[in-house]
Parts: C-alpha cells; sequence; structure tokens
C-alpha cells in the first residue's frame, strides 16, 4: 500500500472514532428528553463501534516501517508562536487505545446494571465518555498543547466523577484530595510546557527530541517525573488514589485503575526518548517506584475495605511500572499497563458486583463464603487475583514477570531490587487474603439478600475482561515487537526469583488464614498493624498538619494580627489612646495655681521693666 | 438465536418446577431474566447459566495455565543454562596448560 | 419525630438568612424617617454590624448565663475566651473538635456538616468543617505516628542510597577490557608495561 493511501486510511479511521465517540455528546446538546434518556446505550453502541474500527487502525500502524504515523495541521498561530494540531499514532497508542476501548465498552456495560435507578445516570455515561475521549487525545497527541488538553481533561472528569455522589461530604473530601495531588503535579507539566516554550519555541515533541542534545534536560524531566507522579499516584504524592474510592465502582474500574492513572506512566514512556541518556532521571524514577510499590504494598496488607486494597494494589503495580520506567525499559512499562487494565478493571467490577449483593457492604470481614451466591463474579475475582499476582501465562505474568527479570539482572540498585521482590509478594499475601476472606470459607453477611449477578449486565463485562485477563499477555506479546533487546539469558536464580516470592507470599498468607481458624491467645501487635492499617501514617500526618497549620495562622493573622495592628495599634483607637495619653500631658501643666502664675508673671515683668530702664 | 436461547431457559426452568417442588424459579420475561425469590438464612439459588460460566471460565483458565506449562515451561524457568565460569575447562577457553613452558 | 422534623423544615436553615432576618427586623422597628433611617445602626467600615459582633466580655454568673442563652448553650457549658484584649468579648469557647469527629449516625439537622440548626459554632469553624482539619482521635499519639513515618521514609531511602553503592548484578567473570586489559588504570607499574596486548579469548 502506498504511504500516502495509508496515512490517509489512518487519518479517516482515527477522526471516524473521534466522531463516534463525540456523538453522544453532541446529542446531548439536543434539548429532547427521548434521547437523554437513551444516551447510555448510546455511549455503549459509541464506544463498541469505535474499539472496532481501532481494531483495523491498529493493524494498519503495525503494517507501517516505524510503526508509527503522524500529521499534524496548524491550529492556531501568533506572530511568535505556532501552535499544531498534531496527532502521533505510534505502537504505543495503536495498543493503547483498543485496550482501553474494550475494557471501556465493559465497564459501560457493567456500569447500565450498576448504576440502574441513579438520578442523571445517563450523565454520568456522558462524563465517562468524555473521559474516554480525553484519554484517546492524550496518547496519541504529539505536542504538548494538546497533551495537556487531554491531561486535564482526564482530570477534571476524574473530579466529576468522585464527587458523583456530592451530597456525601466524604466523595467531596475524596475528589478535592484528587484534584488538589493532581495539581501538585500540574506545576511539572506547566513548567516542563514553559520550559520547552522559552527554549525552543515550540510545543511540538518532535522539536523536542530532534534537539534534544543541544539542551541539559535534567529541569523538564524533573517536571515531567512530577506530573507523572501525581498523576499516577507515586510516594508522596499517592493518597488520593485510595481516597477515589469514594466515588462509583464502575468509575474506580475504569479511571482509577485501568486507564486515567497510568496516564502518568504513559507521560514518561512518551518521554522516553529524553530520558535514555539522564542518569539523574532515570534514578529518581527507579527510587521513586520502588518505594511506592514496596510502602502501598504494605499499606494494602491490613486494609479491611475491599475496593481499598484493590486500590492500593494498583498504586503498587504503578510503582512497578515507575520501576520499569527507571530501568530504562519503558516498552515494559507500558505492557504492564495494557495487561494491568484487564485484570484490575474486572477486580473493580467485581468487587462492585459483591458491593451490591451485600447491599453495599465493602468491608471483607463481613463477606465470607459468596462462591455459593455470586459463583461467576467470585470466579472472575479468583482469575483476576491470580492475573495480578502474576501466575504463570495468565495476563499478569507477561508483563510482571518481565520487569522483575531485567531489574533482577542490570546492574543497579540492590534495595530497589529488594524492594521490589518484597511488594511482589506481598502482592500475594494481600491478594490471597482478599480471597480467602470474600469467597471462601462461611458468610459473615447480612442474611437477606436481594440482588445477584444474575443479570447480563454484569456477567456479560464481567466473563468478556476474564478471556482478557487469561489471554492478553500472551497475544499482546506476540503483537508487541520491543525496540530493545529483552534479557533472554539470565540466572536461573533471577528467573524464577519472582515466582519464588510469589509462593512464598501464598504459603505466608495461607498459614496466617490457618491461623484465624484457630482458637489462639489474641496478642495483636498494633506497631506493624497501625501503621499498614492506618496507610502508613501519611494522611493522619501530613492531612492534618498541612492544613491545620496554614489555616489556623491564616485565620489568627488575618484576624488577630492585620486588625489588631490596623485597628487597635496603628488606627482609631491608636488615635484615642494617643489623644488620651497627649491631654493628659497636658493637664498635668494645668493645675490651677493661677495666683502663683501671675505673681511669678508679674515679677518677671518688672524685672524685665528695671532692666530695660537702667 | 436469542429466542433459541429464551426457549431453553424456559425449559430448563420449568424442568427445575417439576424436580424441585418448593424452589421456586419462576421465568419472567420482564425483568431480563429469571425471577429469583429473596431467600432468608439461605443462599440464593443459582441458575445454571451462572453455575456453568464460572466452571468454564476457571476451566479455560487451568487449561491455559496447564497447557502452556507443559508446552512452554521454559517461560517460568528459563532458557538456558546460566553459564558457570568454574565449571569451564582451560581445554575450551584456550588457555595453554601451566607446565607448557 | 415527624412533627420536629417538619417544623424543622419550615424554619430557615441559613444561619446567614437569620442574620439578615434580623437585620430587616431592625431595619422595620425603626420609627426614624430620612437619610438616617437609611443606615441601621452606626455600622461600622470594616467588620460586622453591632448586632453580629459578639458582645462584652461577661464577668457576674448573670451576665454568663445571659450570655449563654444567647449562644443557644447550657451555663455548664459555656465558658468564654479569656478576656487579654483579643476581642473574643463574649464568645463561646468550644473545644477544637472538627466535624468529621461527630456521630455519623446521629440524625443532625444539617448531616453534611454534622451539625444542629442553632448550635453555637467555633470560633474557627471554617477551619473544622468535613473536607478541612480532621481532629479524630487516632489510636496512634501523633509523635509516635509522625516518628514511624519520618522513620519508615528515611529508612527506606537511606536503604536505597544503599543500594546504590552496592548494586546487584550477577557476573559471570571478571570484567574484561582491550588492549591492555587497563594495566595502568589498575595501578600497574608503568616502568614494567607489558609490552604485548592481554588476549581474552582465541578463536
Amino acid at each position: 500500500m502506498a504511504p500516502n493511501t495509508h496515512t490517509t486510511l489512518v487519518t479517516s479511521l482515527i477522526i471516524m472514532i473521534l466522531f463516534v465517540l463525540a456523538r453522544p455528546c453532541l446529542l446531548s446538546l439536543l434539548p429532547k428528553e427521548k434521547i437523554l434518556a437513551t444516551l447510555r446505550f448510546l455511549t455503549v453502541k459509541g464506544v463498541l463501534t469505535a474499539f472496532f474500527l481501532s481494531l483495523p487502525l491498529g493493524v494498519l500502524v503495525l503494517c507501517v516501517e516505524d510503526n508509527a504515523l503522524a500529521f499534524s495541521i496548524p491550529w492556531f498561530s501568533t506572530p511568535s508562536f505556532n501552535i499544531f494540531f498534531s496527532v502521533k499514532y505510534d505502537l504505543y497508542a495503536a495498543i493503547f487505545v483498543p485496550v482501553a476501548l474494550y475494557v471501556t465498552w465493559s465497564i459501560l456495560v457493567f456500569a447500565t446494571s450498576y448504576m440502574k435507578g441513579n438520578p442523571k445516570i445517563d450523565h454520568f455515561f456522558l462524563f465517562l465518555l468524555i473521559f474516554l475521549i480525553s484519554m484517546i487525545l492524550l496518547v496519541s497527541s504529539n505536542n504538548m498543547f494538546q497533551l495537556f488538553i487531554g491531561w486535564e481533561g482526564v482530570g477534571i472528569m476524574s473530579f466529576l466523577l468522585i464527587s458523583w455522589w456530592y451530597g456525601r461530604a466524604d466523595a467531596n473530601t475524596s475528589a478535592l484530595q484528587a484534584v488538589l495531588y493532581n495539581r501538585v503535579g500540574d506545576v511539572g507539566m506547566l513548567f516542563t510546557m514553559g520550559w520547552m516554550a522559552t527554549n525552543l519555541n515550540s510545543l511540538e515533541l518532535d522539536v523536542l527530541f530532534n534537539n534534544a542534545g543541544n539542551y541539559n534536560l535534567t529541569p523538564p524531566l524533573c517536571g515531567l517525573m512530577l506530573a507523572a507522579a501525581g498523576k499516577s499516584a507515586q510516594f508522596g504524592l499517592h493518597p488520593w488514589l485510595p481516597a477515589a474510592m469514594e466515588g462509583p465502582t464502575p468509575v474506580s474500574a475504569l479511571l482509577h485503575s485501568s486507564t486515567m492513572v497510568v496516564a502518568g506512566i504513559f507521560l514518561l514512556i512518551r518521554f522516553s526518548p529524553l530520558m535514555d541518556g539522564n542518569q539523574f532521571a532515570l534514578t529518581t524514577c527507579l527510587w521513586m517506584g520502588a518505594l511506592t510499590t514496596f510502602f502501598t504494598a504494605v499499606c494494602a496488607l491490613a486494609q479491611n475495605d475491599i475496593k481499598k486494597i484493590i486500590a492500593f494494589s494498583t498504586s503498587s503495580q504503578l510503582g512497578l511500572m515507575m520501576v520499569a520506567i527507571g530501568l530504562n525499559q519503558p516498552q515494559l512499562a507500558f505492557f504492564h499497563i495494557c495487561t494491568h487494565a484487564f485484570f484490575k478493571a474486572m477486580l473493580f467490577m467485581c468487587a462492585g458486583s459483591f458491593i451490591h449483593a451485600l447491599n453495599d457492604e465493602q468491608d471483607i470481614r463481613k463477606m465470607g463464603g459468596l462462591f455459593n451466591i455470586l459463583p461467576t463474579t467470585s470466579t472472575c475475582f479468583t482469575i483476576g487475583s491470580l492475573a495480578l499476582i502474576g501466575t504463570p501465562f495468565l495476563a499478569g505474568f507477561y508483563s510482571k514477570d518481565a520487569i522483575i527479570e531485567a531489574l533482577a539482572v542490570t546492574h543497579l540498585n540492590s534495595c530497589a531490587l529488594l524492594f521490589v521482590l518484597v511488594a511482589t509478594s506481598f502482592t500475594a499475601v494481600y491478594s490471597l487474603r482478599l480471597i480467602y476472606y470474600v469467597t471462601m470459607g462461611q458468610p459473615r453477611f447480612s442474611p437477606l439478600l436481594a440482588i445477584t449477578e444474575n443479570d447480563p449486565a454484569i456477567l456479560k463485562p464481567l466473563a468478556r475482561l476474564a478471556w482478557g485477563s487469561i489471554v492478553a499477555g500472551l497475544l499482546i506479546t506476540c503483537i508487541f515487537t520491543p525496540f530493545k533487546t529483552p534479557v533472554m539469558t539470565l540466572p536461573p536464580l533471577a528467573k524464577t526469583i519472582a515466582i519464588v516470592v510469589t509462593v512464598m507470599g501464598l504459603l505466608f498468607a495461607l498459614e496466617l488464614a490457618k491461623q484465624t481458624s484457630k482458637q489462639l491467645k489474641h496478642s495483636p501487635n498494633p506497631f506493624t498493624h497501625h501503621f499498614s492499617n492506618m496507610l502508613g501514617y501519611f494522611p493522619l500526618v501530613f492531612h492534618r498538619m498541612a492544613p491545620k497549620m496554614s489555616l489556623y495562622f491564616g485565620q489568627h493573622l488575618a484576624n488577630q494580627m492585620m486588625d489588631q495592628t490596623w485597628m487597635e495599634k496603628s488606627g482609631p483607637k491608636k488615635a484615642s489612646n494617643t489623644n488620651e495619653s497627649a491631654s493628659a500631658a497636658l493637664t498635668a501643666a494645668q493645675r490651677g495655681m493661677i495666683k502663683t502664675f501671675l505673681t511669678l508673671f508679674l515679677l518677671t515683668s518688672v524685672l524685665g521693666v528695671l532692666i530695660v530702664l537702667y | 438465536m436469542s429466542s433459541f436461547g429464551r426457549a431453553l431457559g424456559v425449559l430448563r426452568t420449568g424442568t427445575r418446577l417439576m424436580r424441585q417442588g418448593p424452589h421456586r424459579i419462576l421465568s419472567r420475561n420482564g425483568g431480563g431474566g429469571p425471577h429469583i425469590e429473596p431467600q432468608y438464612r439461605g443462599y440464593p439459588q443459582l441458575t445454571k447459566n451462572q453455575v456453568i460460566q464460572s466452571e468454564i471460565l476457571s476451566g479455560a483458565m487451568w487449561f491455559w495455565i496447564l497447557w502452556h506449562c507443559w508446552h512452554e515451561p521454559d517461560a517460568v524457568l528459563g532458557h538456558f543454562p546460566w553459564p558457570d565460569a568454574s565449571q569451564w575447562t582451560d581445554e575450551e577457553l584456550g588457555i595453554p596448560p601451566d607446565d607448557e613452558e | 419525630m415527624r412533627a420536629s422534623q417538619s417544623v424543622r423544615e419550615q424554619q430557615p436553615v441559613n444561619m446567614a438568612g437569620v442574620g439578615f432576618r434580623r437585620w430587616a427586623q431592625l431595619l422595620s422597628e425603626r420609627k426614624g424617617s430620612g437619610i438616617p433611617a437609611l443606615f441601621p445602626g452606626a455600622r461600622a467600615a470594616a467588620g460586622l454590624a453591632k448586632d453580629g459582633l459578639p458582645g462584652s466580655f461577661p464577668k457576674t454568673p448573670e451576665e454568663k448565663a445571659a450570655a449563654a442563652k444567647k449562644y443557644n448553650m447550657r451555663v455548664e457549658d459555656y465558658e468564654p475566651y479569656p478576656d487579654n484584649g483579643e476581642g473574643f468579648g463574649d464568645y463561646p469557647k468550644l473545644p477544637d473538635k472538627s466535624q468529621q469527629e461527630r456521630d455519623p449516625w446521629y440524625q443532625w439537622d444539617h448531616p453534611d456538616l454534622r451539625r444542629n440548626w442553632g448550635e453555637p459554632m467555633h470560633w474557627d469553624f471554617d477551619m473544622y468543617i468535613r473536607n478541612r482539619v480532621d481532629t479524630t482521635p487516632s489510636p496512634v499519639q501523633w509523635s509516635s505516628a509522625c516518628k514511624q513515618l519520618f522513620g519508615f521514609i528515611g529508612g527506606a531511602l537511606f536503604l536505597l542510597y544503599l543500594g546504590e553503592l552496592f548494586p546487584s548484578y550477577h557476573p559471570v567473570g571478571p570484567k574484561q577490557y582491550p588492549y591492555n586489559n587497563l594495566y595502568l588504570e589498575k595501578g600497574g607499574d608503568p616502568e614494567k608495561q607489558p609490552e604485548e596486548e592481554v588476549k581474552n579469548y582465541e578463536i
């Protein structure tokens, strides 16, 4: 096929996808109740169509020689600065877009059942759709400006969707947390954009890549890493991700596990050519990723809320992706993004199904024996957990194992390796804990059950994603040609270490689970339990100290110091006080001793007259 | 196809009705699936669809894992043995014996 | 319960509304005419109207009781801020507790503020609303929480630094270099520099 035809085909396909996705949004502008009431079905259909359109697009991109297609149209221009609308549809976008569309389609179908009866449910679907469009814009843009629009688009949709139940103060607090932590990241993003505009006079990524050799790239990379840390909830900016679980479960499944939170990692993958030679950036990413994956795995161990555990496992996997970036293996990070999307979305949907069946009970201590009432959900839950811990040949294995192997054979930080291995083994521990407490054993839930999973809108998407979690790893391995030589030969220890630590974690968790069925003397260890259960005290310390400090001092500065200074010390009160003291001083001079004064006056006048006369 | 499936469902629930007596599963097409009586202190009844689907999924997963374990265990255990330097002989390395000079 | 709820619904919920109503009443009660009537009281250029300000510091028990009644409080609970010239007047000093800390299951008049109608507000109420400062007691002491968190972060960073110094790798053999295997760089004697190249391999 001639390259020209090829480009035309690809461009038209991209435009078709965007149109299909934008159609429900545009239709919602029509003032017709009938359309508004069926918008959710239109959305589901639109996303499915877009998925089928994205498949040939992916194939076309794979056929091209350098696996990338780019075009740019002048968007708006000023005398000194031009901004283009430029799209780069490369291998990353070609794989990520179908995966995202497939996962979104499943989640939307699930949401038609899960959100049934919610007021404004069609707006909910519109929000998810706008989010999806922003995400596609983000992954396919070849321009910082456009990337920033997508970046902020997913951010604002995340805010709106977390506070979907806006009547609840907890949901509002979580949404505020999310938006504030993301703003910290955006500072980095804006800094990089400013750096590019100043030094390169362009926001095009290609210009940056072509001129990368002429500049010190550490400052813009620092900005990008900050942006990625904010969006992908890396250590220090992580607390918003577990807090975001206040949103509806489909939102957690779509935004806070499979698509939006990986945008930060994706940003670094896009900019990975810059990081290639920058040792500082790579080391920072490695440290950040290792710390995140370890810390959040520790936090996940003693949580009791099913969604929080899955959220922390997401955070831990994001740390693992960051480690892969720090290893200078962005392909592996990307691969993990794609496989992770399948099983993490499915885990959240299973959690949603459980929560619904148990009348909104999220505490895993009050579940148990759910295999008897929700067999398919439990099966999918188990498959998802197994894929997450890296059971050989399920989706998670291909990507996770590759990252750990690459880390094990690289001549790099041994402590980062240790952290990642411990986190991997903890993954096995808390996943098994989830399976054990939720699906196995005796029921501990309330005896009246009204809702079951028996709705095709729940079962079908779950099954779809379950198939995805089983085969996606191998499929993507087949499609994805690595740019860098993959690690082929490695010592048996490095090859098997991921499996070994996972099995160790599993055995450890089983042993612990066995203990719970025995009557043992209760000997709590609050030190470690509280550290894990209270999220490492991070929110406790930072979320109380920082606002209290600023608000308390702000209040007292404004009320006590400023007002007092102006009103009392220098303003009206000062004037009255000054007058009082001045008049008191003057009064002291007025003693009423008229005779004495007059005598003195007379004496001095007489004296004066005498002196004048003689 | 869907009507065929629905007919099967009706048949299936019908036979179940015949078989089980007091446990009632009524087929109501309005609600989008078989109507399931809420249960107090008992597990809700499962439809065959749920059970079969869960069996198929776990079966597929185990088949996938075991089939691959049988056919390509090297993905887990490693492709080649890692060379052990202490096992190399002088002959292989081309080092002449010490007493040559 | 039903009846009281319906009564509550009739009452204005917004405290600002209450203030406004009083202000309007003040306006309508005034008998005078002309321009002075348009100014309700001598309103200061800055700050609240005189009506909205706290009264003077209560000294006698009677004044205290009156102030407590004014703020819808019991006399036992009422305690003014100390009179040290900061202008709190008779405003009650409420415990520094956030709204988040209050009982979530109680039927509050404003469930999302966890506040009843007409309840006295903390002086720093805007600081203690539910999405801001939380003072819920935690099972761990503040100092111990800080120590553990910063100890964890510090320890992890120190370990990572150590890891940076001692990287992990499984080499098969010692690293080899071309020519003379970095004879000089490895501290070999420059006088006795070997002439011939070191042969690392032979084909």
